[in-house]
């Protein structure tokens, strides 16, 4: 596994990469806010468990998240769907997209990619889990904070949500952000999740899981199904 | 959807969201109690389980909806996701 970087808007950002001389390279969209820090583990399992079959990966960091240094309360969908393309360009070009969760709400244009999705979440999902979470730490604190409160902290120009500095860009187009659907893109979802899916993998949302650990049962299937879909 | 399919999809979340043992929520009735009983059930993960309560049934919980006594049992929470969904329809 190797750490390497790309840049976007002035900023280097890091990306970790395993199999970089495999021919086929997948690109690795991960969830957002904590949801990331959640599934980070996984997915670095997930690369490495692709690599033993051939399969190289690219984790980047998306501006604002992880160890980026860019200011977070300047970030938007779409500065993220730069970074995107600053990554198949100056990286390698993705055979396939795998996007987690909110990692799905990214646009992104790679013709000549296969798209493939883990239980995509809308925008407006996200940003009540956060405002939630928000109210919940303050209420606490013997504050009494209302999502209607947050959104017009929003509204004035910045919110800090369970830790996360939103600005205005950001916060409105989570709102309204549905996940991407990119030609022939696989959804898969978890045997819990009864929404409509191309596949149902086993494992454990670890994503939701204020002690998420690990769950090799779900490695193994995400990686499966990733396989298939790219020798489809 | 019927009462058993709403009973299913809420034990599913909450094994889910709370990382419970899937034999210990098919052993929840309805005085099953939760919020101080299960110390995995936080006011943090009482956030994401309200969420994922929404996502699964497609359906909104508004801050008013939310009290001490929504999460007291199983029986009071699968009540609450019933009334919700049949005032949707």
């Amino acid at each position: 596994m190797t750490i390497t970087q790309y840049q976007c808007g002035g900023h280097a950002e890091l990306c970790l990469r395993t199999g970089q001389d495999h021919q086929q390279q997948v690109l690795l969209i991960p969830p957002l806010f904590d949801e990331m820090n959640r599934m980070r583990r996984s997915l670095v399992q997930v690369m490495q468990r692709l690599d033993a079959a051939g399969v190289g990966c690219i984790l980047p960091d998306l501006p604002g998240c992880n160890e980026s240094l860019v200011p977070p309360e300047t970030l938007s969908l779409a500065r993220w769907s730069e970074a995107l393309s600053e990554v198949g360009r100056q990286i390698a070009p993705p055979s396939l997209v795998a996007s987690f969760r909110g990692g799905c709400l990214i646009a992104y244009d790679f013709t000549d990619a296969k798209s493939w999705q883990l239980s995509p979440v809308s925008g407006s999902a996200l940003l009540r889990t956060l405002m939630r979470t928000e109210i919940a730490a303050a209420k606490t604190m013997g504050q009494s904070l209302s999502m209607a409160i947050l959104e017009q902290h929003a509204r004035d120009g910045l919110v800090c949500l369970a830790g996360n500095p939103i600005g205005a860009d950001l916060f409105f187009q989570l709102q309204n952000a549905e996940p991407t659907q990119p030609a022939n893109c696989r959804i898969a979802r978890l045997s819990g999740d009864s929404k409509p899916a191309d596949c149902v993998l086993t494992g454990d949302p670890l994503w939701l899981r204020a002690e998420p650990g690990e769950d090799s049962v779900l490695v193994e299937a995400i990686c499966a199904d990733i396989l298939e879909h790219l020798s489809a | 959807m019927n009462d058993s399919e709403i009973d299913r999809i809420l034990r599913a979340v909450l094994q889910d969201v709370l990382g419970l043992d899937a034999e210990q929520v098919a052993e929840f009735d309805a005085e099953t109690e939760l919020f101080g009983a299960l110390p995995e059930l936080d006011s943090m993960a009482v956030a994401g389980l309200l969420t994922e309560i929404e996502d699964r049934f497609d359906i909104m919980v508004d801050d008013d909806d939310v009290d001490g006594a929504l999460f007291e049992n199983y029986g009071s929470l699968l009540a609450f996701a019933t009334q919700k969904l049949s005032a949707r329809s």
